[in-house]
């Protein structure tokens, strides 16, 4: 398992590549600006259809939950980019053992308030189209571990081009109820706050 | 009314420079296949949800469809940019008198089988997610009055991201016959439900 590393001048630089790539590619973000518990840690649950995903959450992250960022990504990308490490990200693996290890560091991780854990339930990338979101077990044995210490919000991220050349990312966010507890009542939770952030992007008629 | 001023030599140049701004903004452009028919002009229709479906449309006239290219473009947004006026753009604007000359400069050139005419159907600028296409009535009015041949084309163009940085498009085209066996409602029935079906096979899309 690779966990998280702290460097100050590797990161600073992944900080500045963040913000010089979303100003080259992205025209803006939005998002909600919700209420936090700032005695407590974040748990995010997004959903995930682009590579960009972990990077506007970053941007969220350090504009509104002002937390430490943590991201759990896959294994193979974490080998493949291992600078990743460096900016908050650890590894999961679903075909090894080291699963229970991963889950459980990221339960501590939210023992912390100073910390925010994002994890991406659907496992992978998935069609920026989907309407029923696909949800791993992972999220919930988190929450069990961690119960009481941290705060359960939900996002969703929207990309849409619209008039301007670049595009506008939107980002729904969601308290939930972190006294959620089995897997279909968290994955249902989700579902229809997804349903209701897509339908308001579906909605936009300029 | 903006007529349109087509010029080979600025089409010819604006082109290579078009391809090049899509392969810096894109990471790829797929699209299906579809049945052309030869000796048709093509009315090419596609759901409008962002600044660059013109130029695709453009791209895929120019790389796939062999037709030159006309564009149908609101009209305070070509008396910005007069350029594209020689590239085939000509005006609408549904809130003057105007509208039916503009429907039938559109069907006038349709009248040459070498031509191409985009239309964005919709009007307005929708949401990419958007289940519904709605279709004016323009379209059937463009139709009725083409003298000639000519092939209703239609495609649902997605946005998708996955592993890239750049979004890649995705277009589902599809063949709603030609002028001569049109019927207003059922091409309208016919392209919502392609459009769902997009939808539905973009989910599954490889990538």
């Amino acid at each position: 398992m690779v966990r998280n590393k702290r460097n100050f001048f590797i990161r600073w630089v992944l900080h500045a590549y963040v913000l010089c790539t979303i100003k080259r590619h992205l025209h803006e973000i939005n998002f909600h600006k919700i209420e936090t518990d700032p005695d407590k840690s974040i748990l995010l649950l997004a959903n995930h259809f682009s590579y960009w995903d972990s990077l506007i959450l970053y941007i969220v992250t350090r504009k509104l939950f002002k937390r430490k960022y943590h991201v759990m990504v896959r294994e193979d990308t974490t080998v493949k980019l291992h600078y990743l490490k460096y900016a908050g990200a650890f590894s999961v693996n679903k075909k090894s053992r080291d699963m229970l290890q991963s889950l459980d560091y990221a339960a501590e991780l939210l023992q912390s308030q100073q910390n925010l854990v994002l994890i991406f339930p659907q496992g992978k990338l998935y069609s920026n189209f989907v309407s029923d979101i696909n949800f791993e077990k992972g999220a919930t044995k988190v929450m069990a571990k961690a119960e009481g210490k941290f705060q359960l919000i939900f996002a969703a991220t929207f990309i849409q081009y619209m008039r301007h050349k670049k595009p506008t990312v939107t980002v729904y966010l969601e308290n939930a109820a972190s006294a959620t507890k089995t897997q279909d009542e968290l994955k249902n939770a989700y579902q229809q706050f997804y349903e209701k952030a897509k339908a308001e992007q579906t909605e936009i008629i300029i | 009314m903006i007529q349109q001023r087509r010029n080979a030599f600025v089409h010819k140049l604006f082109m290579p420079y078009l391809a090049y701004r899509l392969r810096r903004a894109f990471n790829v452009l797929k699209h299906d296949e579809v049945e052309i028919m030869p000796g048709h002009s093509i009315l090419l229709l596609c759901n409008h949800f962002s600044w660059w479906d013109g130029f695709w449309a453009g791209q895929l006239a120019h790389t796939y469809l062999h037709r030159n290219f006309y564009i149908m473009m609101q009209e305070d947004h070509i008396k910005k940019r007069m350029f594209f006026n020689f590239l085939g753009g000509f005006s609408i604007n549904r809130e003057s008198k105007e509208v039916v000359k503009s429907l039938q400069y559109a069907a006038d050139l349709l009248g040459d089988p070498k031509n191409l005419v985009t239309v964005f159907p919709q009007g307005e600028l929708v949401s990419n997610h958007a289940e519904e296409v709605n279709i004016e009535r323009g379209v059937d009015y463009i139709v009725k009055k083409i003298k000639g041949d000519c092939q209703i084309i239609y495609y649902s163009a997605f946005i998708e991201y996955f592993e890239s940085l750049k979004p890649s498009i995705y277009f589902h085209f599809l063949n709603c016959g030609t002028n001569h066996d049109f019927d207003f409602e059922k091409v309208k029935a016919l392209i919502n439900s392609h459009h769902k079906k997009a939808i539905k096979e973009q989910i599954n899309a490889a990538h």
